[in-house]
Formats: C-alpha cells, sequence, structure tokens
C-alpha cells in the first residue's frame, strides 16, 4: 500500500517543467536516458537476435504491432482484464471494509481472517487454481487478477475509514438523523483521497499480475501474446509488449493519477 | 480496531459478548469454509477439488518429505537471499541522490519508473533466455521485481528525515559516515522494516512466478509440475505452503523487528 503512496513527489508542471528540463539533474536524466539507449543498441550487436531485440528492431515490431488490428485486439483485452478486475475489487474489498466498520462483529473475521489470508496467497496461485476451476477464459484471467488485488482495497478503505473524521459525522448526525444520507454526503465524500489511491495501487499492482494470469489461464491478451513469442523465440514482440506496458503504465500514473491525487491531497489536506 | 472509533447512534453490545460473538463469527467462518470445501469435494472430481485431509496430506509432505522439503527450503532460501538484496541495491540507488543531488532524476524519473512498471513475467522470461534455467536466473528475477518496492519506500524515508537532527549532527561532527550511521541510519529503520516487509510479502506474491519458469526447483517449480502432470492436491497445497510460510516470516521476524524498531 505505502508502495504506491509513498511515491515521490514531482515538480509543478507546466512553467516549471519547462524550467526543470535546463536544471542539473533533469540534463543528467536526459543523457541517462540516451546512454542507456545507447548501451541496448551496443548490446543488440554483441549478442544474439534471440536473446535482445535491438531498439531500431523493436520500433518496427512496434509498428508492426499498432497496425496489425489481431495483435491490438490482444491489447485491448489486457485492458479489459485489468479494467475488470480493479472495478471487481474495489467493490469486494470497499464491501468488506464497511462491513467490518459498520458490524463491529464481523470486524475480526474480516480483518483478522479473510484479509491475512487473501494478502499471504500466491498470485500464481490464484492463476492455476482458476485455471483448474474455469478453464482457460477471461473469467480466469479477472479472477486471478481480482483476488490479488481484493486486499489491497480492502486494507487501503480500512486505513480511510479509521481515519474519518469523527467530528464532522457528529456534526452530520445534528443536521440529520438519516444514515443513509450522512453516509452519501459526508462518509463517501471524506474516503475519496483513499479510494482515489486504492485505485491508483490496483491499477500498478495489476499489471503486474495480469500478465502471468493471462500466460497461465488465458487465450488472449499481452500475457497470452508472450506466451507465444516466448515459444517461438519472437523476441522483438517480447520487447514491443513490455515497452508497451512500460509507456502505458508510466504515462497513466505520471499525467492521470498523479496530478488528481496531488489536488485531492491539497483539498482534503493531507501529505 | 476502526470499528471501535466509530461513534454509534445505537447502545453497542456488551464488550464481552462482542468478543465472544466476533471470535465465534471469525472462527466459523474458518469451520464454515473448510465444511463447504469438504462438502464440494465429495460432489465434484478429484482433478478439480481434492478433499481437505488430501490436500493437509500434501502439505505434510512439504514440510516432512525430504525431496519437497528440499523444493520449500529452496524457495524460502532464494526468498530472503532476493529480499536482502533488493533491500540492498533499492537502499543504494535511494541513497544516490543524498550524495550525488545530480542523480535524483535518473533514480526516481528514469530508473524507478522504468522498474515499477516493468512487468514481473517480463523478468522471468528475458531472464531465463538471458541466464538459462539456474538458480540465479530465479534469484534474478525476484530482485528486479523487488528493487522498486524497496527503493520508493526508503526513498520515501529519506524524504521524511528529521532535517534538523541532521543538522544538529553536522555540528557535533564533520564525518558524514558518522552522522549516517549514528543518526541517518537509525530515523530510516522504520522505512526499511516497511520496505522489508512489503518486499518479503510481494517475494511471495508475485515474484515466485521465477520458479515457474527460471529454475527446476522451489515452490513455483512444484506449483507448475503439480499442474502439468494434474496433482491438484499437490498445487492446493504448495498455495497453502506459501501462506504458512508467509505467516511464519510475519510473526516470527518481521512483527518482533517491528516492535524493536518502533521502541
Amino acid at each position: 500500500m505505502e508502495v504506491r503512496a509513498a511515491a515521490p513527489g514531482v515538480g509543478a508542471p507546466g512553467i516549471g517543467a519547462l524550467a526543470g528540463i535546463a536544471s542539473r539533474p533533469a540534463l543528467a536524466a536526459h543523457l541517462f536516458t540516451l546512454i542507456a539507449l545507447g548501451a541496448w543498441a551496443f548490446a543488440a550487436t554483441q549478442v544474439p537476435p534471440i536473446a535482445l531485440s535491438g531498439p531500431w528492431t523493436t520500433l518496427k515490431a512496434l509498428w508492426a504491432f499498432v497496425t496489425n488490428p489481431d495483435q491490438l485486439a490482444h491489447m485491448a483485452y489486457s485492458l479489459l482484464h485489468v479494467g475488470v478486475a480493479i472495478v471487481i475489487s474495489f467493490f469486494a474489498g470497499s464491501a468488506l471494509a464497511f462491513l467490518a466498520h459498520y458490524v463491529p462483529v464481523t470486524a475480526l473475521m474480516i480483518h483478522g481472517r479473510i484479509s491475512p489470508f487473501l494478502n499471504a496467497f500466491s498470485g500464481i496461485g490464484w492463476s492455476l487454481l482458476a485455471l483448474l476451476w474455469m478453464g482457460a477464459t477471461h473469467l480466469t484471467v479477472i479472477f486471478s487478477i481480482s483476488m490479488v488485488l481484493i486486499p489491497f482495497a480492502l486494507v487501503n478503505m480500512k486505513e480511510g475509514l479509521a481515519n474519518l473524521d469523527r467530528e464532522l459525522i457528529e456534526m452530520g448526525r445534528s443536521f440529520s438523523r438519516r444514515g443513509l444520507r450522512r453516509f452519501v454526503k459526508l462518509t463517501i465524500p471524506s474516503l475519496y483521497p483513499f479510494m482515489f489511491a486504492t485505485l491508483r495501487i490496483s491499477f500498478g499492482v495489476a499489471w503486474k499480475v495480469a500478465l502471468t494470469a493471462e500466460l497461465i489461464g488465458g487465450g488472449s491478451g499481452f500475457g497470452y501474446l508472450f506466451d507465444l513469442a516466448r515459444q517461438d523465440y519472437r523476441t522483438p514482440i517480447l520487447f514491443v509488449v513490455i515497452l508497451l506496458i512500460i509507456a502505458f503504465v508510466y504515462c497513466t500514473d505520471r499525467f492521470g493519477f498523479e496530478p488528481v491525487q496531488r489536488r485531492l491531497q491539497r483539498h482534503y489536506g493531507l501529505r | 480496531m476502526a470499528s471501535a472509533e466509530r461513534a454509534s447512534a445505537t447502545e453497542p453490545p456488551a464488550p464481552l459478548r462482542q468478543r465472544v460473538l466476533s471470535r465465534v463469527l471469525a472462527d466459523g467462518l474458518v469451520i464454515l469454509v473448510i465444511l463447504g470445501w469438504w462438502a464440494m469435494a465429495k460432489s465434484l472430481p478429484a482433478s478439480i477439488l481434492p478433499t481437505p485431509a488430501e490436500v493437509a496430506e500434501q502439505l505434510w509432505l512439504l514440510f516432512t518429505d525430504a525431496t519437497y522439503l528440499g523444493h520449500t527450503a529452496a524457495s524460502v532460501v532464494r526468498v530472503l537471499l532476493s529480499v536482502a538484496l533488493a533491500l540492498l541495491i533499492g537502499g543504494l540507488l535511494a541513497l544516490l541522490p543524498a550524495g550525488v543531488p545530480w542523480a535524483s532524476d535518473i533514480v526516481h524519473r528514469r530508473i524507478q519508473p522504468f522498474l515499477n512498471s516493468f512487468p514481473s513475467i517480463g523478468w522471468a522470461i528475458l531472464a531465463v533466455i538471458w541466464f538459462q534455467v539456474s538458480d540465479f536466473t530465479a534469484i534474478f528475477v525476484q530482485v528486479a521485481i523487488l528493487i522498486p518496492f524497496c527503493l520508493i519506500n526508503i526513498s520515501a524515508g529519506l524524504k521524511e528525515l528529521d532535517r534538523e537532527a541532521i543538522e544538529m549532527g553536522r555540528s557535533f561532527t564533520r564525518s558524514s559516515l558518522k552522522v549516517f550511521l549514528k543518526l541517518t541510519l537509525p530515523l530510516l529503520l522504520p522505512y526499511i522494516v516497511s520496505a522489508l516487509r512489503i518486499a518479503y510479502g510481494v517475494a511471495w506474491k508475485i515474484a515466485i512466478v521465477s520458479e515457474l519458469f527460471g529454475t527446476g526447483t522451489g515452490i513455483g517449480y512444484l506449483m507448475g509440475e503439480a499442474q502439468q502432470s494434474a496433482k491438484p492436491a499437490l498445487l492446493y497445497a504448495c498455495c497453502f505452503a506459501i501462506v504458512l510460510i508467509f505467516f511464519a516470516g510475519e510473526k516470527l521476524v518481521l512483527d518482533p523487528l517491528s516492535r524493536s524498531v518502533r521502541r
């Protein structure tokens, strides 16, 4: 949990970012990128193509990938698996956290039994078991990813509920006797930062397990492509998939999640 | 618990009654799940759902039979080694910008996002192509997966360091090493333990995938074998063995470590 929440802060975008380009750390980082690309290109000339696909070969394979509808369909399937699993795990984890919060006798059952068990269960274990139970289907992949994500959502939402402003809730009680109204107008908005953090963490972790789940238990998605490429020794495809995932995860986090989280933290006075 | 902080409009139940009910519900759920599993196993083929007794027998073998114990021990040793290495490398990377300020963007804007976004199965497959199937491959993959988790946590710790304490330390001595060992490191300890806890968890949950592809020993390898040779009881047992080892590590090592750091 803390892993994603602890992601380092970034400089202000816009003019600040432009000014940053000229700064020494930014310059060093750009230089590092160039050196890394150069080293990759050089290494690719020294080892067989089966071991390392060079930048140019990867770029050509990337173009072939993005212009091939069949390959793009696999990308869409991966996005679908990840998206649906995030939604399912978010609601399942939140429901468990709310149950433990509002029905205190269930707290030990949820936080003392279900959560530690789910938290300790291996991701491959879920994938292999789901394959046994449901065969190679979309459901297998979505189930495996969801089971890995549920404890993340549960723990994060538990934190959110524990940090609710009790005075605010008390004040709400003096304005309305309707529990549902207070829940919708006060509790849920107070939980927004934690809900968002849950989604952000889930997004990062989902991509770490999705490919494994697709490789083991699916007939579609990036993981399935990975398996085919591995069997046929098509190394450039491996690199293309890795490159696409890195770009997708990084851009979504950097330009999507990070600014929204910063805004939420400012709005709710969190660090 | 969070629920304890809730101000309820209704009269709360008597603490003892609530405690008993809570315990009954929690342990009742476990018993119910085992009974439900047993009942379902009776009506389903053993290739899909073996009985709890069959799984318990295999689980016992994983910790007593010499061959299986070898696999279990191999996984434990690999995880411990990988966590230690990831902590060391991640820690050094996190500390680098403190000594070399111009390297901060290299670490936090290039290396960290790259490693953090890299798919775990990508490491596993590439490592097998590069290094063949070996112990080194499995450990390499696990370390590569765990480094970003350690790096992020220790970097967060460095950000939260008490600057005034460090400044005060500098006014007492000019030796940077002494300031680091006597001040920075103790202040960082809670974050290092937190990184250790996360890395340990991720190693068993995600990084064990390295054994599925990269090696011929370990629980991950056994899981693949069990799936391919249709031994579902062994597959279930491996899953539960991971849960047991994970809990043992948490309760016997990580929890006491966290408590001692907090003191």
